[in-house]
């Protein structure tokens, strides 16, 4: 899983290259733990290079909402979602809660919204 | 290996209410607009060829599952279901004296209120020997049979084993290994294999860390396992809102048995809320991801339905 980021106007877009599963869930927690620690609260999560997405990623990217919103009035919004990765978020109930766009300046725009 | 499910509710006893046996109905019979029944064959292939939530319910009873082999019988929990397969075992024993092997996965309500209702248990002929990893299994027992409750005190013929983890008890043709889950009070999964085929029951569990590593010690425990039962009492959003409320959901389940090599999949301990609509629902989304997620895997994917028996 290769992690890279931009930051425009307070927000943090989040690249990510690979697969969101049980060998990288970890590490993509850990990589937002850390920016949030240095007061980063709102996130962009860029899934054009995302193919699968398993049990293990689904829980990390609700986790990381649901503490982003809870503790820091912040939260994450998805762009750009490959269609089994978007199937796989309608099938798990991820699409009824979390703010999913068709590309990034819409999910950056989200946030003034 | 036979295995009948005689409870798969989780939590508490949940039976079908008026409203819901009405819809059934009506939903049938507007389907039967237009159908020609004029015939037992036909009305009995109209039935068949339902949605399996209107011909069929998961069932209201909670946990008690039934394995039998040539050599032994397994009872696996004791919730509400236990109640009927006692009756079920009166009819097939027509008196003669029934040996029972009883493993507990843990003393919440849901998997222990069919004792004081197991009326082959009050038969001081028969023997039963209760298994678990708990050391006070037996008092346990006794306090829910405590005259304020019930009005008969556990019967002083059933016998406890204390069973130590990962140690492996042989009973008759079977080798049975436990391992603790992440469950308030704690609960245990059993591993029972014979010589040709295994099953594992992990009920009653929630899996937070989901990485590899943390998983390990599941995915070793459920290997190859013929058929493992998975408590999947939440939704995936459910399983973050309740948080440390002990369940887990099927996306976990099917990714776990797929890591472990496990040729089929039943889901368990179904959630009193859901009803048959909607559980049927959930089993049809669980396949939906398997085949989005490994299209090319052969595991099965199934309910835990009250009734269901499965050969292994
Ligand atoms: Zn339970
Ligand atoms: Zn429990």
């Amino acid at each position: 899983m290769k992690i890279t980021e931009q930051i425009t106007d307070n927000i943090t877009i989040i690249n990510l290259d690979g697969r969101l599963d049980a060998h990288t869930c970890e590490s993509v927690e850990a990589f937002f733990r850390e920016k949030m620690e240095n007061g980063q609260y709102k996130f962009v999560m860029n899934m054009e290079n995302v193919e699968f997405i398993d049990s293990a990623g689904l829980r990390v990217v609700l986790v990381v909402a649901r503490d982003l919103r809870n503790k820091h009035k912040g939260d994450l919004h998805f762009a750009l979602l490959q269609p089994a990765v978007s199937r796989v978020f309608e099938i798990s109930g991820l699409n009824n809660v979390l703010y999913i766009y068709n590309n990034s300046e819409n999910a950056v725009q989200g946030f003034s919204s | 290996m036979q295995i009948k499910f005689w409870g798969a509710r989780g939590s508490i006893a949940t039976p079908l209410t008026n409203t819901e046996l009405t819809a059934k109905i009506q939903a049938a019979v507007k389907r039967s607009i237009n159908v020609e029944l004029s015939t037992d064959k036909k009305v009995s292939e109209f039935v068949k060829n339902l949605p399996v939530h209107i011909r069929q319910t998961v069932g209201g009873e909670t946990a008690c599952i039934e394995i039998r082999t040539d050599r032994c019988l397994l009872i696996l929990d004791a919730g509400t279901g236990i109640r009927r397969l006692g009756m079920d075992l009166l009819d097939r024993f027509a008196g003669q004296p029934i040996d029972a092997h009883i493993l507990m996965t843990h003393t919440h309500w849901d998997h222990i209120s069919g004792i004081p209702f197991f009326v082959p248990g009050m038969n001081p002929d028969n023997h039963f020997t209760f298994y678990s990893p708990f050391d006070d299994l037996k008092e346990r027992l006794k306090l829910q049979q405590r005259y304020e409750y019930f009005p008969a005190p556990l019967p002083a013929t059933y016998k406890f084993v204390r069973l130590k983890e990962q140690k492996t008890l042989k009973i008759g043709d079977l080798s049975i290994q436990t391992l603790p889950l992440n469950h308030p009070s704690g609960s245990y999964s059993y591993r029972i294999d014979s010589n040709d085929t295994s099953v594992v029951y992990a009920t009653d569990s929630e899996y937070q860390n989901l990485s590899v590593e943390s998983m390990k010690p599941f995915i070793d425990f459920f290997q190859n396992a013929e058929l493992l039962i998975f408590d999947a009492q939440y939704t995936m959003l459910e399983n973050i809102e309740k948080e440390n409320w002990g369940h887990s959901n099927v996306f976990t389940g099917i990714d776990m048995a797929l890591k472990a090599g496990v040729k089929k999949l039943a889901f368990i301990h179904h959630e009193p809320a859901y009803d048959d609509e909607k559980l049927w629902d959930i089993l049809q989304k669980a396949r939906e991801y398997l085949k989005i997620n490994k299209p090319e895997s052969k595991l099965e994917l199934d309910l835990a339905v009250e009734g269901l028996t499965i050969t292994l």
